[in-house]
């Protein structure tokens, strides 16, 4: 108890020294929590975007189309599925596409592009791709082969709202077949490169074209609860086993991953920051015990075990780093759960060059529970180590010398 | 009864470099409730004596008898005990942990010795009171005066009723009145409680105030004088 009271009081007998390296404790790992919630919220941001916006909550293939993609790889007999997806109450939306590969060409110029038959008005409810009109329309009031592409591939075929187009893509026979689309909406995500290879289509359109109305190779389906994805992604697998099915956990691995490599880094830097931060402490922590070595050379000839001393310089160093922990972790978290709601905006700093690689304007700051925990485990190891060196030299401390006048 | 007893108590430091003989066969016996002063010129070996005594540092060779125990023989760690249990010390300087209240500093010793608390803050305060500084249990080290300090610095040096107290040059450092102050006290004290009293001093007006004076030349003893008062 007393050792505590002492322990406590001596660190502020230097108050600037302790406040010095409090201050930068505080800083130092606020501003690690801080730039490790940035580069969390900007992957989990582009995890969002992708999950939310294409890959849906579950999808169900063919099990050969999920590695080819061809044309004739579709699900065979769909109807029972499609029944039973109607009932499962945690299934909250879910639509039929067909997915095929072929050539878009305008006067000028051609591209290969993924063409995809939606059913416009179903799509809209699972995916964002109305949302991300800026010209012209989402399939609304037209007759005739609609085609709705993005703003890239727009450019590159120099074609504009109105324009005709003709996509080549083979049948189910391996024939080349022809067709004429008209543009009638031009869409822009914040990735690049799927505007710019990817065209949708009315799945009527397209399955008539190919020959067979009911031609469908993939079911993208939504659930009720984002947390229930594993459970009727099993389900349904052990329920159609011919079919593939496929959580979003599976269809964007690359993801995951780089969410796991980026929480690694991160916990890394904010290590290579505790480190820092640790000699830091053991400097401030030395040169107090030197600075002491009359009064605990008293203490020890007066009757303090060297343990006691080896504690009591202990506990100073713990007590410094924890104060300068709790106060960098707590206003990490606070300053991160305001800029988590309110959001960055890059805009201004990076204008368009986010969009290249996937990513939007607004980030918000995030980081998991986990993260907190294991920098609080670090904040712990480093303090223990930093504090051990110096508790050492007060124990190599002799009371005969140390209490010699000078 | 003698309460110390050195046997041929040698010390010298340096030993395997440049040898330094600071105590050469001093043989010495202080008996329960004495008042002693040490003197003799700077570097006659008055502080490693009163260390050797204190079980702070270990003799070259001989014996030091405490209650007709060798301390010379025991670790570390019972060393560090015995002096918790049964020597008090007052230093020149650095006496107080100064983040201590008076009181606290006091009563640190008695807490380490895991008295009761309540024993702890009755004792605590009865000592202050008995050096005068009643009124500033609750003052911390720099809000004394220097005289005032070495006052607490004997007062928790006899607060756990120690078998003998050591104190190296306690009035070094005070001015005349204080200095005569602080003896007083430790005179009292050592009346009043009985308490084995051992100071080193070069104050040739402390020197007249204790009841025996041991000289002591190049580390052995030049004389050894006991004056009835
Ligand atoms: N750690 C040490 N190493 C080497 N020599 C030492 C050491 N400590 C003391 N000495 C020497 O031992 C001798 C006795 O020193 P000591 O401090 O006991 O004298 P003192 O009587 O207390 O002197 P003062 O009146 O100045 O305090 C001196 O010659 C001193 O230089
Ligand atoms: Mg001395």
């Amino acid at each position: 108890m007393m050792l505590i009271k002492i322990a406590w009081r001596n660190i502020w007998r230097n108050t600037s020294r302790s406040l010095t390296i409090l201050i930068a404790i505080m800083i130092g790992l606020a501003a690690a929590l801080m730039a490790s919630a940035f580069s969390m919220g900007f992957v989990q941001q582009r995890f969002n975007n992708v999950i939310e916006r294409f890959v849906s909550h579950i999808q169900i293939h063919n099990p050969e189309f999920v590695h080819d993609g061809e044309v004739y790889q579709y699900l065979d007999k769909p109807q029972k599925l499609l029944q039973s997806l109607s009932q499962i109450p945690e299934i909250k939306y879910f639509t039929e596409r067909t997915k095929i590969n072929g050539m878009i060409a305008s006067a000028k110029v051609s591209a290969g592009v993924q063409i995809t038959g939606i059913k416009p008005e179903a799509e809209q409810r699972l995916t964002d791709l109305k949302g991300w009109l800026t010209k012209g329309t989402y399939f609304e009031d037209v007759k005739r082969n609609p085609v709705y592409i993005g703003q890239e591939l727009a450019n590159k075929l120099k074609v504009d709202v109105g324009s005709r187009v003709v996509i080549n893509f083979q049948d189910l026979d391996g024939d080349i077949t022809a067709a004429s689309f008209k543009v009638v909406g031009i869409f822009k995500t914040i990735e690049l490169a799927f505007d710019e290879g990817t065209v949708f289509v009315r799945r009527s359109d397209l399955n008539s074209l190919l020959g067979d109305e009911a031609l469908t190779h993939e079911i993208a389906l939504i659930l009720n609860d984002f947390n229930q994805t594993t459970t009727v992604k099993n389900q349904l697998q052990q329920q159609f086993p011919a079919y593939e099915v496929r959580s979003w956990e599976n269809l964007s691995e690359e993801l995951l991953m780089m969410q796991e490599m980026t929480t690694q880094s991160l916990i890394f830097l904010v290590f290579i920051i505790l480190l820092g931060l640790g000699f830091g402490i053991l400097n401030t922590m030395l040169m107090s015990v030197f600075e002491r070595t009359r009064e605990l050379g008293m203490l020890i000839a007066v009757g303090m075990s060297k343990m006691h001393v080896f504690r009591m310089i202990m506990l100073e160093t713990l007590f410094l780093s924890f104060t300068g922990a709790i106060t960098g972790m707590l206003s990490g978290f606070l300053l991160i759960s305001w800029l988590g709601t309110k959001g960055i905006n890059l805009a201004g700093l990076a204008g368009d060059s986010l969009a290249i690689y996937g990513y939007g304007n607004m980030i918000y700051p995030d980081l998991e529970p986990q993260f907190y925990f294991q920098t609080a485990i670090m904040v712990l190891l480093i303090a223990v180590l930093s504090a051990l060196y110096p508790a050492f030299k007060a124990l190599k401390l002799v009371p005969a010398e140390a209490v010699r006048k000078e | 009864m003698a309460v110390i007893e050195t046997i041929g108590l040698t010390k010298i430091y340096n030993e395997t470099i440049v040898p330094v003989k600071a105590l050469h066969e001093v043989d010495l016996s202080f008996d329960q409730g004495e008042f002693t002063s040490i003197v003799g010129p700077s570097g006659s070996g008055k502080t490693t004596l009163l260390n050797m005594l204190g079980g702070l540092d270990k003799p070259s060779s001989g014996q030091i008898l405490i209650n007709r125990k060798d301390i010379t023989t025991l670790k570390e760690r019972q060393l560090t005990n015995f002096r918790l249990q049964h020597i008090g010390f007052v230093f020149q300087s650095y006496n107080l942990i100064p983040v201590l209240t008076a009181i606290e500093n006091v009563s640190f010793i008695m807490l380490l010795q895991k008295h009761s608390r309540k024993k702890i803050d009755q004792r605590a305060r009865e000592i202050l009171e008995q050096v005068g500084l009643g009124d500033r249990l609750n003052a911390r080290p720099s809000q004394l005066s220097g005289g005032q300090q070495q006052r607490v610095a004997v007062a928790r040096a006899l607060a756990s009723r120690p078998d003998f107290v050591l104190a190296d040059e306690p009035t070094a450092n005070l001015d005349t009145q204080s200095a005569f102050n602080l003896l007083d006290i430790m005179e009292k004290l050592n009346r009043e409680e009985n308490i084995t009293l051992i100071f080193s001093t070069h104050d040739q007006r402390v020197i007249e105030r204790a009841r025996r004076v041991i000289t002591l030349v190049d580390g052995a003893v030049a004389g050894d004088e006991k004056r009835q008062q």
